[in-house]
């Protein structure tokens, strides 16, 4: 429920708030974004498998989007920037696809 | 079913779902301890989870603290992290016989499904480390997307583009600059153009009214006033010839009479005089004394032409006619001819 909150708020903040982000950090905004939603499917499956743990929790996010932004980073420096962040895109969508299909089994039984 | 599960849960994990019976084996691959979920976030497996689970639980209440204390151990290790098909068929109640207060509800405290396990986090909130972490991970997650969303549909795309992105926009946009300032050059010479000659066109239609006005003035077929003289000749005795006057038109033609009119006859280039018996005939139309003749010109040329010694007003005189010659600022010529179409003759200028 706290995190649920927590997730609220942080959207009301957000377009409330309007902070600025750094020019720098930008680019990587919207794949950290989806790095990190990844991991929020990931930690939802898990509490619903009944092996959620907190820090692998957020080890697991932390991680997700710090790698996803170094691949575009990485990539934006290789001069494929525009392919390699579709595909970071493709492989988080997949898994939060295959997620989210395992939390529709534990939530409807389908 | 109990007893396979019994028979499983130390070793391996048995499905989570019990009635399931087609999606067991899906259930099995992903719900089962040896297959982590793809996000790896708190899917570890292992003993790991067990005591973050314990640990949780506690918090709960004193009650429900004690009960799930209670029915973790009575399960021991091994079904702790047994699915819920287990708490629903009362095999842990069973087991442990003489956990008397733990008996009434143990699947109420310690849900096993993934519904119950939902249902248990949402509500009643509680405040546990966990839930705290997530929440803070959760709010950057939401002020994250926040911001990229509003972002997004704010500053339109050029705000998280890369460079040779923006590089490339630009070059488009200095294309579409140039392409459209030379469209506009043309369309502007186009303007010019057309505003010229439709400055032309009305300068030419103003021309040729202009023109119209004068050639109809001297075809008579205008009106025209403007200073001049008037002739009267008295000619009681009829010896006014048709000669006469035609000697004094072309007298007041050669001092420059631009328009004139004998009693109401417009005079033109075809006019003819012809003697009639009583008077006189000017195209065909019998005029009688007195001769009244409106000139348009020059009032200083006209009247001295008249008056020169041998000229027109002395051969009149001579005739016993009485002439007066009055300059005026205003003579106004209306009698009006109508324009003959010629038969023949055609404009040989295009």
């Amino acid at each position: 429920m706290i995190a649920v909150l927590g997730l609220i708020v942080g959207v009301v903040a957000g377009l409330v708030v309007r902070p600025v982000v750094p020019t720098l950090v930008e680019p990587y905004l919207p794949i950290a974004v989806v790095a990190a939603l990844d991991a929020v499917f990931g930690g939802l499956r898990a509490m619903l498998d009944g092996i959620f743990d907190d820090k692998v929790f957020v080890v697991s996010f932390l991680s997700n989007v710090v790698v996803a932004a170094l691949i575009v980073f990485l990539g934006d420096k290789l001069g494929v920037g525009a392919q390699l962040s579709t595909g970071v895109v493709v492989v988080l969508g997949i898994r939060i696809f295959s997620n989210a299909a395992a939390i529709r089994r534990h939530v409807f039984r389908a | 079913m109990s007893d396979e599960d019994d028979k499983k849960s130390p070793g391996q994990l048995p499905p989570e779902e019990p009635p399931a019976g087609e999606g067991s084996g899906d259930a099995r691959e992903q719900s089962g301890r040896p297959l982590p979920p793809e996000g790896d976030s708190g899917a570890e497996p292992g003993p790991e989870q067990r005591p973050a689970r314990e640990a949780s639980s506690p918090a709960e209440g004193a009650e429900k603290a004690r009960k799930s204390e209670g029915d973790g151990e009575g399960r021991e290790a091994g079904s702790d992290a047994s699915p819920a098909g287990q708490d629903a068929h009362e095999t842990p109640e069973e087991r442990k016989g003489g956990d008397s207060e733990a008996a009434p509800a143990p699947d109420a405290q310690a849900p096993r499904t993934g519904r119950q396990r939902l249902a248990q986090a949402v509500w009643p909130p509680r405040v546990t480390r966990a839930q705290l972490i997530v929440a803070l991970l959760l709010f950057v997650l939401g002020l994250g997307l926040a911001i990229q969303v509003r972002s997004t549909s704010e500053n339109s795309s050029l705000r998280g583009a890369r460079q040779e992105d923006l590089v490339r926009i630009l070059d488009e946009l200095d294309d579409r600059t140039k392409r459209l300032e030379d469209e506009k050059q043309n369309l502007e010479g186009q303007r010019t153009e057309l505003e010229n000659s439709s400055d032309q066109a009305e300068e030419a239609r103003k021309q040729t009214r202009q023109k119209a006005r004068q050639l109809g003035v001297l075809a008579g077929t205008v009106g025209a006033q403007g200073p001049g003289i008037e002739l009267t000749v008295t000619d009681p005795g009829k010896a006014v010839e048709a000669d006469m006057l035609l000697d004094a038109v072309q007298e007041l033609r050669a001092a420059g009479a631009e328009a004139i009119e004998i009693n109401n006859v417009r005079v033109v280039a075809s006019t003819y005089f012809s003697d009639s018996p009583g008077g006189v005939r000017v195209d065909g139309r019998k005029i009688s004394e007195p001769y009244r003749f409106q000139v348009i010109g020059k009032p200083q040329d006209l009247e001295p032409a008249l008056n020169i010694p041998g000229g027109v007003v002395q051969t009149l005189r001579k005739e016993q006619a009485d002439v007066s010659v009055k300059a005026s600022k205003k003579i106004v010529v209306d009698a009006l001819r109508s324009a003959k179409r010629p038969d023949y003759a055609r404009s040989s200028s295009p």
